[in-house]
Order: structure tokens, then sequence, then C-alpha cells
């Protein structure tokens, strides 16, 4: 079906995902506008696996990724006939564990997404520094992984997936986990700002209705690796958020 | 005291060592993360010398390298000389034969690197040359401590293979070990015992560096 000029111009990037991981058969059309979007789902319905998909990381059949370009074209990143390296895709990335570098300091996983040790210039220590500041790990600095919280270490990804310079798409793959209500409802609107300001569209990840609802946001509603339902926030997630009205009520 | 049989024997294990760590940092780097049949019958290969008779790795290089093989014609013509019988020819030897004292560490120590690690290195942008030089290497020290030290050692007790290609010239070839069998059959026990003595200490030295080191750490992939 064609699309007019304007309906593209909304869509930022599309995943196409057609494969089996796991018991898990995935078959789902995300279309990704320039903001935040969210991947709304329980768990086991193939969330990270879509995360995973657009980073390259699992197989390369029945996968395509297409991101919208300032030329007003579409560059495939990935297709049957293209396999983009995960490192020339242009992603951010706070995986589902965090996956901290254990022999590096926070602030060197931190510099890694923004330089890799290599040559540094002074806009990647402004976005490092900057990106400590705003997951407020700034005291941590000097400290190894193995000293942190598990909400510490989830900020320190975080602060090295923001830290990433040249960004087309951050990909968040449930940001607050172990961070608790009141920092996260401070973090997530300066998130927001940041990405907005440097125009970097965002996936994440969450099976948090609150954290969904506070983000005001499109969702896209995933179940057992399909997409159920598609849309702003409040539409798609009114079920949800009268379950947890229900219950704040009773509490 | 035999002085010149204990530096050639340091100065061969040395050389060695430096030489093997550059070949078998990509040879297990490729076995650790490479895919199909290829792979297992490199690996294979690679542990022969663990099992073959340190006679026959040596005759077969004696033959290959001197003037009854093509090969071995090519490389005589190449650097004016028979390799056999000289210092760069017990090199060539100890190489083959230290292999996988060499790569099994190295191959224990690749695969033991968080796999998410590698992964979210990548997509944060990494080139696999930096991925491995900022994840991969610094995570896996200790196997590189282990597949130098046990490199080392063995050839510092390398004898077969020692003496089928480097025969016994002093102070060219004429390794400690080597020196050891000669005056046992000459019958000086004492200079053998000294000579033994000075193995053995060495070789303590070295694997107390070895366990002294990953003290503390995981397994670097010697039981």
């Amino acid at each position: 079906m064609p699309e007019s000029p304007e309906a593209r111009l909304q869509h930022h990037h599309k995943l196409s995902v057609q494969c089996r991981v796991g018991s898990l058969n995935i078959d789902a059309n995300l279309k990704l506008s320039s903001m935040w979007t969210i991947l709304f789902g329980p768990s086991g319905s193939g969330k990270s696996s879509l995360l995973r998909a657009a980073c390259g990381l699992i197989g390369s059949e029945g996968i395509t990724l297409q991101r919208f370009q300032p030329d007003e074209t579409w560059q495939t990143l990935q297709d049957a006939n293209t396999q983009t390296p995960p490192h020339l895709r242009g992603l951010a990335w706070a995986p589902q564990h965090t996956s901290l570098f254990p022999h590096l300091t926070v602030r060197e996983n931190v510099e890694f997404a923004a330089h890799h040790g290599q040559s540094r210039n002074t806009d990647h220590q402004s976005l490092v520094a900057e990106s400590l500041r705003l997951f407020r790990i700034n005291h941590l600095a000097s400290r190894t992984p193995r000293d942190l919280s598990g909400g510490e270490r989830q900020r320190v990804s975080l602060a090295r997936a923001f830290a990433t310079p040249h960004c087309k798409l951050m990909l968040l793959d449930e940001p607050f986990n172990g961070i608790d209500h009141t920092l996260r409802n401070e973090l997530l609107p300066e998130m927001r700002t940041w990405l907005r300001d440097r125009g970097i569209p965002a996936l994440s990840v969450t099976h948090d209705v609150e954290e969904a609802l506070q983000l005001q946001a499109e969702v896209i509603l995933l179940r057992e690796g399909k997409v159920e339902a598609e849309g702003y926030v409040t539409k798609v997630l009114h079920a949800e958020r009268d379950g947890l009205l229900q219950s704040l009520a009773k509490n | 005291m035999d002085s010149t049989s204990i530096l050639l024997t340091l100065r061969l294990a040395s050389v060695t060592t430096i030489l093997l760590l550059l070949i078998a940092t990509p040879l297990a780097l490729w076995i650790a993360t490479g895919r199909g049949p290829a792979r297992r019958i490199v690996q294979a290969a690679v542990a022969l010398p663990l099992i073959l008779p340190p006679t026959v790795l040596g005759f077969y290089l004696l033959v290959g390298l001197g003037p009854l093989t093509a090969f071995g014609r090519f490389l005589i013509r190449l650097i004016g000389h028979p390799l056999a019988f000289t210092f760069t020819g017990l090199v060539i030897g100890s190489i083959l034969f230290s292999l996988p004292f060499a790569v099994q560490p190295l191959v224990a120590g690749f695969t033991n690197v968080d796999r998410d690690l590698i992964d979210t290195a990548r997509v944060l942008g990494a080139s696999p040359w930096t991925v491995f030089r900022r994840i991969v290497a610094p995570l896996s020290r200790a196997a590189f401590l282990a597949s130098a030290v046990l490199t080392f050692t063995h050839t510092v007790g390398e004898f077969g293979v020692v003496l089928m290609l480097g025969g016994d010239i002093p102070g060219v070839t004429r390794t400690l070990s080597i020196a050891i069998y000669d005056q046992v059959q000459e019958g000086q026990y004492a200079a053998a015992n000294h000579a033994s003595l000075w193995l053995v200490a060495l070789s303590f030295l070295a694997l107390l560096l070895l366990y002294a080191r990953n003290s503390g750490r995981a397994d670097a992939g010697i039981a």
C-alpha cells in the first residue's frame, strides 16, 4: 500500500521481524516516529528480541530495518541482501541486563560509548560529562561496576547509551529496572528533553503501565510476538490504566 | 656449570613465547568465534602435538625443512643454508610443538568472555578490532599469562624435537635438556644434577608466577 508523504515523514524507522526466537514466533511490523515509542507487553512477548533484531544481533533472515534519511529517502540497514554490522547502524543501546564492562570504571564505561578509548575531542568529553550529570552518577565516576547497586548500574548503562555520539535511534530495554519511582519520575522528563533537543528517536521496552502512562508517547502493544494494538498511550492502554487506577484507589 | 646451554634455552623459550603468542592469538580467536567444520579440523590439528611423540614431529620437520622435499629445497635456496641444526630451525620446531599450550588457554579465555558484553560494545559503535582490544583482550588477561607461561616452560623442557631437528651443537642447539642427556650418557651425574636443578627451579618459578597472579581469579583454562 503506498503511503502518503505526510505519513512517511512521521516515521523514522521501520522494523519488520518475521522469525523464530526460542519457542516464540515473532511476526511484527513496527513503525517508529521521530519521538519516543514504547514497546509494551508482558514478559516473553518478544520485546527484547525485537530490539536485538534492530541491533543486528539475531539471525539475518526475516528481518528488515529501514531508516528515513534527511534527504527523504529510506536507507536499508538490513534486509534479505543487506546486513549492516551492529557498530555501523548508528544505534545507542541500554541492554536488559545492563552489561557494564567489568574491567572499566563508571566513567570509562560511559566514555567507551563516546569514543571507544580512541581519539577524544571536546564534543565527546562534554557528552560524557552531560550524560553523567543527567543520570546523577558523577559521584560514582571512579567506581567499578562491581561496587554498584542494581539501580546505580542501570543508571550507568543509561548514561553510557546517552553518551553515544551521532546516535540515530536510542534503544532502551526496561530502562528503569531497579530505579525507584521517585528517581524515575525525575529522570523521565529530562531524558525526553535530552532526546528531543538532539532529535534522537527512542524505542523503549517496558511492562510497567505507570511508566508508559507517564511518558505520554506512542505505544506498540506486543503479545506473543505479534502487534496487538498501536497508537497513543491512553488509547492503547486504557484497560491497563483503568486497572492501575482501581488498584491505586483500593490502596 | 653449563651457562651456554642455560642462556640458549632461555633465549629459545623467550623467542618462541613471543612469536607463538602472536600466532596463537588470532588462531584462538578464530577457533573461539568461528563456525563450520574447518574450525574443528584446525582445532584438532592444533592439539595434535599434545599426543604426538616429539620425535615424530622432529622427524617430519627435519625431512620437511631439509633438501629431500621441494619445500625444503626452496627454503634452502631462499635463505642459503638448511634450517635443520640451526637456532631458527629450533624456533620453528618449538612453535609447532608448543602450539596447543599457547592456543588452548586463549580459546578458553576468549570463550569465557560474556557474549552480552561483546554484543553491547558492538552496538555502541565499536569495530571488531576495538571490541577485541578494549573488551576481549583485557578480560582475557589471565588467559594470556597462562598461555605465555605454559609455552615458555614447555619450551624449556623440550627434548625430542630439539634432538631430532637441532642435533647437539654447543651454543647453537644444545639446550639444557640435551646437555643433561649428554652428561648422563657420559656418566657425569653431578653435572646432570646441577643442570636439572636449574630446570626444576625455572619451571617452578614460572608456575608460581602464574598461580600467584591468578589467585582469586576465575580459572584461566588450565586445570
